[in-house]
Protein backbone atom coordinates (compact mmCIF):
# COMPACT_ATOMS: atom_id res chain seq x y z
CA UNK A 1 0.00 0.00 0.00
CA UNK A 2 1.27 3.37 -0.63
CA UNK A 3 0.07 5.75 2.12
CA UNK A 4 0.48 9.44 1.80
CA UNK A 5 -0.39 11.52 5.32
CA UNK A 6 0.16 15.52 5.27
CA UNK A 7 1.88 16.42 2.95
CA UNK A 8 3.39 19.41 1.99
CA UNK A 9 6.23 21.26 0.59
CA UNK A 10 6.82 24.72 -0.40
CA UNK A 11 8.98 26.30 -2.76
CA UNK A 12 10.17 29.69 -1.32
CA UNK A 13 7.27 31.24 0.19
CA UNK A 14 4.90 29.31 -1.92
CA UNK A 15 2.76 26.33 -1.01
CA UNK A 16 2.97 23.71 -3.97
CA UNK A 17 1.65 20.88 -1.97
CA UNK A 18 -0.54 21.49 0.44
CA UNK A 19 -1.57 18.84 3.38
CA UNK A 20 -2.14 16.25 1.41
CA UNK A 21 -3.09 12.52 2.25
CA UNK A 22 -3.78 9.74 -0.02
CA UNK A 23 -4.42 5.81 0.32
CA UNK A 24 -3.68 3.75 -2.64
CA UNK A 25 -4.11 -0.33 -2.03
CA UNK A 26 -2.24 -2.75 -3.48
CA UNK A 27 -2.47 -3.83 -7.26
CA UNK A 28 -4.64 -0.76 -8.50
CA UNK A 29 -4.00 2.07 -11.05
CA UNK A 30 -4.67 4.87 -9.57
CA UNK A 31 -4.37 8.25 -12.55
CA UNK A 32 -3.18 11.48 -10.22
CA UNK A 33 -4.84 14.44 -12.30
CA UNK A 34 -4.61 17.94 -11.87
CA UNK A 35 -3.67 21.14 -14.21
CA UNK A 36 -0.24 22.65 -15.01
CA UNK A 37 1.48 23.68 -11.95
CA UNK A 38 -1.21 22.15 -9.68
CA UNK A 39 1.74 20.16 -7.73
CA UNK A 40 1.57 16.48 -9.72
CA UNK A 41 5.09 16.55 -10.16
CA UNK A 42 5.87 17.58 -6.62
CA UNK A 43 3.82 15.31 -5.34
CA UNK A 44 5.21 12.18 -7.52
CA UNK A 45 9.09 13.49 -6.64
CA UNK A 46 8.76 13.49 -3.00
CA UNK A 47 6.96 9.80 -3.02
CA UNK A 48 9.79 8.25 -5.07
CA UNK A 49 12.57 10.19 -3.01
CA UNK A 50 13.55 12.65 -5.52
CA UNK A 51 12.89 15.35 -3.32
CA UNK A 52 11.91 15.69 0.94
CA UNK A 53 8.85 17.19 2.00
CA UNK A 54 8.55 20.01 4.59
CA UNK A 55 6.05 17.79 6.89
CA UNK A 56 4.15 14.91 6.52
CA UNK A 57 5.03 11.33 5.36
CA UNK A 58 5.09 8.95 2.93
CA UNK A 59 4.71 5.04 3.12
CA UNK A 60 5.38 2.70 0.19
CA UNK A 61 4.81 -1.15 1.43
CA UNK A 62 5.73 0.29 5.16
CA UNK A 63 8.86 1.44 4.52
CA UNK A 64 9.99 5.08 3.79
CA UNK A 65 11.32 6.39 -0.03
CA UNK A 66 14.10 8.42 1.73
CA UNK A 67 15.71 5.11 2.72
CA UNK A 68 17.62 4.30 -0.53
CA UNK A 69 16.79 0.64 -0.20
CA UNK A 70 13.66 1.08 0.19
CA UNK A 71 14.02 2.30 -3.46
CA UNK A 72 14.78 -1.14 -4.61
CA UNK A 73 10.79 -2.00 -5.12
CA UNK A 74 10.11 1.36 -7.18
CA UNK A 75 9.80 2.19 -10.93
CA UNK A 76 10.28 5.70 -11.58
CA UNK A 77 9.95 7.20 -15.15
CA UNK A 78 10.10 11.40 -15.08
CA UNK A 79 8.18 13.63 -17.39
CA UNK A 80 10.33 14.25 -20.73
CA UNK A 81 12.71 12.12 -19.21
CA UNK A 82 16.38 12.86 -20.39
CA UNK A 83 19.12 10.33 -20.85
CA UNK A 84 23.21 10.42 -21.37
CA UNK A 85 23.14 11.42 -24.76
CA UNK A 86 26.48 9.35 -26.01
CA UNK A 87 24.82 5.87 -24.61
CA UNK A 88 22.90 3.47 -26.40
CA UNK A 89 19.34 2.39 -25.27
CA UNK A 90 20.86 -1.07 -24.28
CA UNK A 91 23.80 0.42 -22.39
CA UNK A 92 21.55 2.88 -20.57
CA UNK A 93 19.03 0.09 -20.13
CA UNK A 94 22.22 -2.25 -18.50
CA UNK A 95 23.76 1.10 -16.29
CA UNK A 96 20.02 1.69 -14.74
CA UNK A 97 19.24 -2.27 -13.67
CA UNK A 98 23.25 -2.03 -12.00
CA UNK A 99 22.39 0.26 -9.92
CA UNK A 100 19.40 -1.99 -7.89
CA UNK A 101 20.71 -5.14 -6.07
CA UNK A 102 21.02 -8.59 -7.97
CA UNK A 103 17.83 -9.55 -6.17
CA UNK A 104 15.86 -7.05 -7.45
CA UNK A 105 17.22 -6.54 -11.15
CA UNK A 106 14.41 -7.79 -13.35
CA UNK A 107 13.95 -11.87 -14.04
CA UNK A 108 13.42 -10.73 -17.83
CA UNK A 109 16.82 -9.99 -19.38
CA UNK A 110 16.88 -6.00 -20.59
CA UNK A 111 16.18 -6.93 -24.05
CA UNK A 112 13.28 -8.61 -23.05
CA UNK A 113 11.92 -5.19 -21.80
CA UNK A 114 13.17 -3.23 -24.34
CA UNK A 115 11.21 -5.58 -26.97
CA UNK A 116 7.65 -5.28 -24.58
CA UNK A 117 8.35 -1.57 -24.63
CA UNK A 118 8.72 -1.34 -28.33
CA UNK A 119 12.13 0.26 -28.78
CA UNK A 120 14.36 -2.95 -29.08
CA UNK A 121 14.93 -2.17 -32.85
CA UNK A 122 16.52 1.10 -31.79
CA UNK A 123 18.59 -0.48 -29.01
CA UNK A 124 22.33 0.07 -30.28
CA UNK A 125 21.37 3.67 -31.34
CA UNK A 126 22.90 6.25 -29.40
CA UNK A 127 20.24 8.28 -27.36
CA UNK A 128 20.65 11.12 -28.59
CA UNK A 129 19.46 10.32 -32.11
CA UNK A 130 16.04 8.80 -30.61
CA UNK A 131 12.68 10.82 -31.08
CA UNK A 132 10.15 11.97 -28.52
CA UNK A 133 8.80 9.06 -28.39
CA UNK A 134 11.40 6.56 -28.86
CA UNK A 135 12.99 8.48 -25.48
CA UNK A 136 9.17 7.90 -23.54
CA UNK A 137 9.42 4.21 -24.43
CA UNK A 138 12.88 4.33 -23.05
CA UNK A 139 11.51 5.77 -19.89
CA UNK A 140 9.15 3.92 -19.49
CA UNK A 141 11.86 0.08 -20.31
CA UNK A 142 14.19 1.71 -17.63
CA UNK A 143 11.01 1.83 -14.57
CA UNK A 144 11.15 -1.81 -15.41
CA UNK A 145 14.50 -2.99 -14.68
CA UNK A 146 14.21 -3.83 -11.15
CA UNK A 147 10.91 -5.63 -11.31
CA UNK A 148 9.16 -3.25 -9.23
CA UNK A 149 6.00 -3.31 -7.18
CA UNK A 150 5.34 0.00 -7.15
CA UNK A 151 5.23 2.27 -10.48
CA UNK A 152 5.00 5.79 -10.68
CA UNK A 153 5.45 7.46 -13.77
CA UNK A 154 4.63 11.07 -14.63
CA UNK A 155 2.83 12.28 -18.23
CA UNK A 156 3.89 8.65 -19.54
CA UNK A 157 1.44 9.50 -22.51
CA UNK A 158 2.68 12.59 -23.42
CA UNK A 159 4.48 12.61 -26.71
CA UNK A 160 3.28 9.29 -27.82
CA UNK A 161 1.71 8.48 -30.90
CA UNK A 162 -2.27 7.07 -30.77
CA UNK A 163 -0.23 3.70 -31.25
CA UNK A 164 2.03 4.43 -28.67
CA UNK A 165 -0.73 5.31 -26.19
CA UNK A 166 -2.65 2.09 -27.14
CA UNK A 167 0.34 -0.33 -26.20
CA UNK A 168 1.52 1.54 -22.96
CA UNK A 169 -2.74 1.22 -21.77
CA UNK A 170 -2.21 -2.72 -22.25
CA UNK A 171 0.92 -2.47 -21.03
CA UNK A 172 0.04 -0.94 -17.83
CA UNK A 173 -2.97 -3.58 -17.44
CA UNK A 174 -0.72 -6.64 -18.14
CA UNK A 175 1.42 -4.88 -15.32
CA UNK A 176 -1.61 -4.67 -13.16
CA UNK A 177 -2.77 -7.93 -13.57
CA UNK A 178 0.84 -8.77 -12.13
CA UNK A 179 -0.07 -7.56 -8.82
CA UNK A 180 1.30 -4.73 -9.28
CA UNK A 181 0.62 -0.86 -8.32
CA UNK A 182 0.42 2.08 -10.59
CA UNK A 183 0.49 5.55 -9.91
CA UNK A 184 0.40 7.96 -12.69
CA UNK A 185 0.08 11.47 -13.42
CA UNK A 186 -1.84 13.01 -16.66
CA UNK A 187 -3.76 15.86 -17.87
CA UNK A 188 -4.67 13.30 -20.94
CA UNK A 189 -8.10 12.47 -19.21
CA UNK A 190 -9.78 9.77 -21.81
CA UNK A 191 -7.04 7.91 -21.53
CA UNK A 192 -6.87 7.87 -17.58
CA UNK A 193 -10.68 7.54 -17.68
CA UNK A 194 -10.41 3.94 -19.23
CA UNK A 195 -7.51 2.57 -17.15
CA UNK A 196 -8.16 4.09 -13.56
CA UNK A 197 -9.42 2.13 -10.42
CA UNK A 198 -8.98 5.33 -8.84
CA UNK A 199 -8.60 9.15 -9.29
CA UNK A 200 -7.19 12.25 -7.00
CA UNK A 201 -7.46 15.42 -8.58
CA UNK A 202 -4.98 18.45 -6.91
CA UNK A 203 -5.72 21.66 -7.52
CA UNK A 204 -3.41 24.10 -6.46
CA UNK A 205 -1.37 21.95 -4.20
CA UNK A 206 -4.87 20.95 -2.50
CA UNK A 207 -6.76 17.32 -3.42
CA UNK A 208 -10.01 18.14 -4.13
CA UNK A 209 -11.04 14.56 -4.91
CA UNK A 210 -9.99 11.08 -4.46
CA UNK A 211 -12.28 8.06 -5.50
CA UNK A 212 -13.70 6.52 -8.49
CA UNK A 213 -13.50 7.57 -11.55
CA UNK A 214 -17.18 6.60 -12.09
CA UNK A 215 -18.36 8.17 -8.43
CA UNK A 216 -16.56 11.58 -9.91
CA UNK A 217 -18.02 12.06 -13.88
CA UNK A 218 -21.47 10.86 -12.93
CA UNK A 219 -22.98 11.29 -15.73
CA UNK A 220 -20.48 13.47 -17.89
CA UNK A 221 -17.22 12.70 -19.59
CA UNK A 222 -14.41 12.85 -17.10
CA UNK A 223 -13.03 15.78 -19.38
CA UNK A 224 -16.20 17.82 -18.87
CA UNK A 225 -16.65 17.02 -15.61
CA UNK A 226 -12.90 17.92 -14.38
CA UNK A 227 -13.04 21.36 -16.59
CA UNK A 228 -16.55 22.02 -14.57
CA UNK A 229 -14.83 21.26 -11.55
CA UNK A 230 -11.91 23.29 -11.80
CA UNK A 231 -13.69 26.27 -12.86
CA UNK A 232 -15.54 26.55 -10.20
CA UNK A 233 -12.67 26.57 -7.99
CA UNK B 1 30.43 1.98 -3.02
CA UNK B 2 29.07 -0.12 -5.77
CA UNK B 3 26.61 2.33 -7.11
CA UNK B 4 29.56 4.98 -7.14
CA UNK B 5 32.02 2.86 -9.19
CA UNK B 6 28.64 2.51 -11.62
CA UNK B 7 27.86 6.37 -11.86
CA UNK B 8 31.81 6.44 -12.61
CA UNK B 9 31.53 3.93 -15.07
CA UNK B 10 28.90 5.45 -16.76
CA UNK B 11 30.03 9.22 -16.67
CA UNK B 12 33.37 7.94 -17.90
CA UNK B 13 31.58 6.29 -20.93
CA UNK B 14 29.97 9.55 -21.49
CA UNK B 15 32.90 11.98 -21.02
CA UNK B 16 35.39 9.94 -23.54
CA UNK B 17 32.44 9.73 -26.42
CA UNK B 18 32.46 13.56 -26.42
CA UNK B 19 34.07 14.61 -29.87
CA UNK B 20 34.94 17.84 -28.50
CA UNK B 21 37.38 15.70 -26.28
CA UNK B 22 38.90 14.34 -28.99
CA UNK B 23 39.66 18.03 -30.80
CA UNK B 24 41.25 19.26 -28.19
CA UNK B 25 43.49 16.08 -27.36
CA UNK B 26 44.46 16.16 -30.85
CA UNK B 27 45.54 19.84 -30.81
CA UNK B 28 47.04 18.28 -27.82
CA UNK B 29 49.29 16.09 -29.50
CA UNK B 30 49.96 18.63 -32.32
CA UNK B 31 51.24 20.99 -29.66
CA UNK B 32 53.51 18.34 -27.78
CA UNK B 33 54.59 17.00 -31.20
CA UNK B 34 55.22 20.24 -32.45
CA UNK B 35 58.18 20.51 -29.64
CA UNK B 36 60.27 18.42 -32.56
CA UNK B 37 60.37 21.63 -34.95
CA UNK B 38 61.18 24.06 -32.39
CA UNK B 39 63.96 21.82 -30.91
CA UNK B 40 65.68 21.48 -34.08
CA UNK B 41 65.77 25.45 -33.68
CA UNK B 42 67.76 25.86 -30.60
CA UNK B 43 71.43 25.20 -30.18
CA UNK B 44 72.27 21.37 -28.86
CA UNK B 45 69.29 22.25 -25.96
CA UNK B 46 67.24 19.64 -28.46
CA UNK B 47 66.16 17.43 -25.17
CA UNK B 48 65.72 20.75 -22.57
CA UNK B 49 62.92 22.18 -25.40
CA UNK B 50 61.26 19.02 -25.67
CA UNK B 51 61.22 18.37 -22.07
CA UNK B 52 60.32 22.36 -21.40
CA UNK B 53 57.47 22.02 -23.98
CA UNK B 54 56.09 18.68 -23.82
CA UNK B 55 55.38 19.25 -19.97
CA UNK B 56 54.05 22.22 -20.41
CA UNK B 57 51.92 21.16 -23.12
CA UNK B 58 50.75 18.24 -20.82
CA UNK B 59 49.78 20.87 -18.54
CA UNK B 60 47.62 23.48 -20.33
CA UNK B 61 45.29 20.79 -21.93
CA UNK B 62 45.01 19.17 -19.11
CA UNK B 63 43.52 22.25 -18.02
CA UNK B 64 41.72 22.80 -20.57
CA UNK B 65 40.29 19.28 -20.40
CA UNK B 66 39.16 19.51 -17.03
CA UNK B 67 37.86 22.02 -17.37
CA UNK B 68 35.62 21.48 -20.28
CA UNK B 69 34.96 18.29 -18.41
CA UNK B 70 34.24 19.50 -14.76
CA UNK B 71 32.43 22.99 -15.17
CA UNK B 72 29.04 21.37 -15.92
CA UNK B 73 29.50 18.05 -14.02
CA UNK B 74 26.25 18.27 -11.50
CA UNK B 75 24.46 21.43 -13.39
CA UNK B 76 23.76 19.38 -16.34
CA UNK B 77 22.76 16.11 -14.64
CA UNK B 78 20.59 18.76 -12.26
CA UNK B 79 19.26 20.93 -15.46
CA UNK B 80 19.04 17.57 -17.82
CA UNK B 81 16.90 15.90 -14.94
CA UNK B 82 19.05 13.12 -15.08
CA UNK B 83 18.92 13.14 -12.07
CA UNK B 84 15.71 11.69 -11.52
CA UNK B 85 16.32 8.72 -12.93
CA UNK B 86 19.32 8.02 -10.57
CA UNK B 87 17.84 9.46 -7.40
CA UNK B 88 14.57 7.20 -7.65
CA UNK B 89 16.93 4.30 -7.65
CA UNK B 90 18.73 3.28 -4.72
CA UNK B 91 21.33 6.00 -5.48
CA UNK B 92 22.23 8.80 -3.07
CA UNK B 93 23.28 12.19 -3.67
CA UNK B 94 26.99 11.37 -2.24
CA UNK B 95 27.01 8.66 -4.30
CA UNK B 96 26.52 10.88 -7.42
CA UNK B 97 29.04 13.60 -6.42
CA UNK B 98 31.58 10.70 -5.80
CA UNK B 99 30.62 9.01 -8.50
CA UNK B 100 30.92 11.99 -11.20
CA UNK B 101 34.48 12.90 -9.64
CA UNK B 102 35.91 9.87 -10.22
CA UNK B 103 34.47 8.60 -13.60
CA UNK B 104 35.14 12.72 -15.05
CA UNK B 105 38.83 12.14 -13.27
CA UNK B 106 39.17 8.74 -14.78
CA UNK B 107 38.80 10.14 -17.94
CA UNK B 108 40.82 13.48 -17.17
CA UNK B 109 43.99 10.82 -16.57
CA UNK B 110 43.30 8.78 -19.60
CA UNK B 111 43.81 11.98 -21.54
CA UNK B 112 46.86 12.70 -19.22
CA UNK B 113 48.38 9.49 -19.42
CA UNK B 114 47.70 9.68 -24.08
CA UNK B 115 49.76 12.84 -23.82
CA UNK B 116 52.60 11.47 -21.54
CA UNK B 117 52.58 8.49 -23.73
CA UNK B 118 52.92 10.71 -26.72
CA UNK B 119 55.54 12.89 -24.97
CA UNK B 120 57.84 9.85 -23.71
CA UNK B 121 57.95 8.63 -27.16
CA UNK B 122 58.83 11.83 -28.97
CA UNK B 123 61.50 12.49 -26.00
CA UNK B 124 63.24 8.92 -26.78
CA UNK B 125 63.16 9.46 -30.56
CA UNK B 126 64.64 12.39 -30.25
CA UNK B 127 67.56 10.44 -28.30
CA UNK B 128 66.66 11.32 -24.68
CA UNK B 129 66.18 8.34 -22.07
CA UNK B 130 63.33 7.52 -20.06
CA UNK B 131 62.29 10.49 -18.06
CA UNK B 132 61.29 9.34 -15.02
CA UNK B 133 61.08 13.20 -13.03
CA UNK B 134 58.86 13.88 -16.12
CA UNK B 135 56.39 10.94 -14.85
CA UNK B 136 56.95 12.26 -11.45
CA UNK B 137 55.95 15.56 -12.61
CA UNK B 138 53.04 14.13 -14.48
CA UNK B 139 51.75 12.58 -11.39
CA UNK B 140 51.74 15.50 -9.73
CA UNK B 141 49.67 17.62 -12.15
CA UNK B 142 47.26 14.82 -11.90
CA UNK B 143 47.04 15.33 -7.73
CA UNK B 144 46.54 19.13 -8.69
CA UNK B 145 43.92 18.37 -11.62
CA UNK B 146 41.72 16.29 -9.55
CA UNK B 147 41.70 19.04 -6.77
CA UNK B 148 40.55 21.30 -8.81
CA UNK B 149 37.87 18.71 -10.29
CA UNK B 150 36.43 18.96 -6.97
CA UNK B 151 36.58 22.53 -6.49
CA UNK B 152 34.87 22.41 -10.11
CA UNK B 153 32.44 20.13 -9.02
CA UNK B 154 31.26 22.01 -5.85
CA UNK B 155 30.82 25.11 -8.01
CA UNK B 156 28.67 23.10 -10.48
CA UNK B 157 25.65 22.46 -7.75
CA UNK B 158 25.28 26.03 -7.64
CA UNK B 159 26.45 27.86 -10.40
CA UNK B 160 26.39 27.84 -14.21
CA UNK B 161 29.27 26.13 -15.98
CA UNK B 162 30.49 29.39 -17.05
CA UNK B 163 30.71 31.14 -13.80
CA UNK B 164 32.25 27.67 -12.67
CA UNK B 165 35.13 28.05 -15.09
CA UNK B 166 36.05 31.83 -14.54
CA UNK B 167 35.86 31.02 -10.53
CA UNK B 168 38.29 28.14 -11.07
CA UNK B 169 40.72 29.59 -13.32
CA UNK B 170 40.38 32.21 -10.84
CA UNK B 171 41.43 29.63 -8.23
CA UNK B 172 43.88 28.43 -10.60
CA UNK B 173 45.54 31.94 -11.26
CA UNK B 174 45.88 33.02 -7.32
CA UNK B 175 46.56 28.80 -6.25
CA UNK B 176 49.87 29.75 -8.41
CA UNK B 177 50.75 32.53 -6.71
CA UNK B 178 50.24 31.93 -3.27
CA UNK B 179 53.83 31.88 -2.09
CA UNK B 180 54.38 35.08 -3.32
CA UNK B 181 50.84 36.44 -1.34
CA UNK B 182 52.88 34.59 1.90
CA UNK B 183 55.66 36.57 1.24
CA UNK B 184 53.95 39.41 1.00
CA UNK B 185 52.29 39.15 3.80
CA UNK B 186 54.81 38.68 6.17
CA UNK B 187 57.06 41.74 4.96
CA UNK B 188 53.27 44.17 5.14
CA UNK B 189 52.84 42.71 8.80
CA UNK B 190 49.23 44.35 10.58
CA UNK B 191 46.10 43.09 9.72
CA UNK B 192 46.72 42.91 6.16
CA UNK B 193 49.20 40.38 6.98
CA UNK B 194 46.42 38.72 8.40
CA UNK B 195 44.23 39.19 5.91
CA UNK B 196 46.52 37.40 3.93
CA UNK B 197 47.68 35.05 5.36
CA UNK B 198 43.27 33.73 5.76
CA UNK B 199 43.69 33.70 2.25
CA UNK B 200 47.01 31.83 2.12
CA UNK B 201 45.15 28.90 4.09
CA UNK B 202 41.65 29.03 1.88
CA UNK B 203 43.07 28.83 -0.97
CA UNK B 204 44.48 26.07 -2.66
CA UNK B 205 48.30 26.12 -2.91
CA UNK B 206 48.82 24.83 -6.15
CA UNK B 207 52.79 25.90 -6.25
CA UNK B 208 52.86 22.37 -4.38
CA UNK B 209 51.93 20.48 -7.71
CA UNK B 210 54.49 22.12 -9.90
CA UNK B 211 58.12 20.31 -10.12
CA UNK B 212 58.35 21.00 -13.57
CA UNK B 213 60.85 23.70 -13.67
CA UNK B 214 62.64 21.01 -11.05
CA UNK B 215 62.44 18.98 -13.86
CA UNK B 216 63.45 20.42 -16.53
CA UNK B 217 66.54 21.78 -14.98
CA UNK B 218 67.50 18.28 -13.63
CA UNK B 219 67.47 19.53 -10.01
CA UNK B 220 66.29 16.79 -7.08
CA UNK B 221 62.80 16.61 -6.20
CA UNK B 222 62.52 15.19 -2.39
CA UNK B 223 60.43 12.35 -2.33
CA UNK B 224 58.80 13.66 1.53
CA UNK B 225 57.74 17.22 -0.77
CA UNK B 226 56.00 15.00 -3.06
CA UNK B 227 54.05 12.73 -0.56
CA UNK B 228 53.08 16.03 1.23
CA UNK B 229 51.77 17.42 -1.89
CA UNK B 230 49.80 14.21 -2.38
CA UNK B 231 48.53 14.24 0.82
CA UNK B 232 47.39 18.01 0.61
CA UNK B 233 45.39 16.87 -2.89
CA UNK B 234 43.43 14.21 -1.24
CA UNK B 235 42.71 16.34 2.17
CA UNK B 236 41.70 18.99 -0.32
CA UNK B 237 39.54 16.97 -2.45
CA UNK B 238 37.14 15.25 0.74
CA UNK B 239 36.80 18.72 2.04
CA UNK B 240 35.77 20.23 -1.57
CA UNK B 241 33.49 16.92 -2.13
CA UNK B 242 32.10 17.04 1.06
CA UNK B 243 30.94 20.62 1.28
CA UNK B 244 29.86 19.60 -2.38
CA UNK B 245 27.74 16.93 -0.96
CA UNK B 246 26.57 19.07 1.81
CA UNK B 247 25.14 21.76 -1.03
CA UNK B 248 23.90 19.06 -3.36
CA UNK B 249 21.49 17.53 -0.22
CA UNK B 250 20.03 21.03 0.43
CA UNK B 251 19.01 21.06 -2.81
CA UNK B 252 15.52 20.69 -4.40
CA UNK B 253 15.59 18.83 -8.18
Amino acid sequence: MIKIDGLTKYYGEQKAVDNLSLSIPEGTIFGFLGPNGAGKTTTIKMIVGINTPDSGSININGRTPFMPSAREEIGFMPEEPHFYDQLTGLEFMRFAANLFSQKSQAKESLEEILKKTGIYEARNKKIKNYSKGMKQRLGFAQALVNDPKYIFLDEPLEGLDPIGRRELKIMLENIKKEGKTIFFNSHILSDVENICDQIGIIHLGKLIYFGSVDNFRKDKSLEEQFVETIKKL
Amino acid sequence: MRNILIIAGNTFHQAIRDKILYGIIIFALIFIGSSVVISSLSLEEDIFVIRNFGLAGIYIFGLIITVFLGASAIYEEVERKTTYLLLSKPVTRADIIWGKFLGLLAGIGTTILLMAVAYLLILLVSGGSLDFPAILAVMLQMAEVALLLAVLIMFSIFTTPLAATIYTILILYIGHVLPLIQEFAIKAGGTTKYLLMVAYYIFPNLEKFNIRNLVVHNIPIPPKEVLLSLGYSAAYILLALFIAQRLLNRKDM
